[in-house]
């Protein structure tokens, strides 16, 4: 289990603008704190056929995912540039899943 | 690079909105005017957070009225408007809403380079600070200049 990445769809209405700039806060987060996540980015279209793990979007669109049949995981960001937030959101979920983050 | 997004014509300062719905549509209308996007595109934006909320507010203070390529982004495009006085979004966490950044994009991918400009800008309070001093387009671009060049 030691090698295996998480897929995490990071999405918006649009799928570009604020998605993309949410993907790349993540993968700052990912980098900086090494975490077994991989992101790619779409519109809520995407989660057709979605077989990733979680869900990354702006807080407003997360009660709406939450209750979504096709997202298995929805991470709600409030902040897009407080990366303390987006690793919380991240680290929370890997724990979930039984991974331990080391700091 | 952001600054090839942004030009003055984009740029507006000190201007007087009376609601959120307002806010987005006098932000976008540059872009309109420019040819950046279609006026249904700017419809589309007001739609979206009619029907799924404030999600266009990404930070403090600040939204980024955006909406589906599909609905008419003509060009890429970067506008900023500052407004005079802020505007409830109805956001929990990042109302009122001051500075609005309207976008207009094909695809994402081919333009990280302009959304990773911006998202450093967005996450630095000299930013903010410089910009509310700004006294007109001319020195905006200046600004992102200055510190897309520090980036």
């Amino acid at each position: 289990m030691a090698d295996k990445k998480f897929r995490a769809l990071v999405c918006c209405r649009a799928g570009m603008g604020s998605s993309m700039m949410l993907k790349i806060k993540c993968d700052q987060v990912i980098k900086e704190s090494n975490l077994p996540i991989e992101t790619e980015h779409g519109n809520l279209d995407s989660l057709n056929g979605f077989t990733g793990d979680l869900v990354v979007t702006m807080s407003d669109l997360t009660d709406e995912l939450a209750v979504d049949p096709r997202v298995p995981y929805a991470v709600g960001v409030k902040n897009i540039v407080d990366k303390a937030e987006i690793k919380a959101g991240l680290v929370k979920y890997l724990a979930e899943q039984g991974v331990e983050v080391s700091e | 690079m952001l600054s090839d997004l942004v030009s003055e014509e984009l740029i507006q300062l000190d201007v007087e909105a009376t609601n959120w719905e307002d806010g987005v549509r006098k932000s976008a209308q540059p872009l309109v005017d420019a040819g950046k996007v279609t006026p249904a595109y700017v419809d589309d934006i007001v739609k979206g957070v009619n029907e799924l909320g404030p999600y266009i507010v990404i930070t403090e203070h600040v939204a980024l009225p955006h909406a589906r390529p599909e609905q008419g982004a003509l060009e890429p495009a970067v506008g900023i408007t500052v407004l005079r006085e802020p505007v409830e979004f109805g956001s929990k966490d990042n109302d009122p809403v001051k500075f609005l950044f309207p976008l207009s994009a094909k695809d994402s991918d081919g333009h990280i380079a302009a959304l990773q400009s911006l998202v450093e800008l967005l996450s630095d309070p000299e930013f903010f600070t410089r910009l509310e001093a700004a006294h007109s387009p001319k020195d905006v671009m200046g600004l992102i200049h200055d510190m897309e060049g520090s980036l």
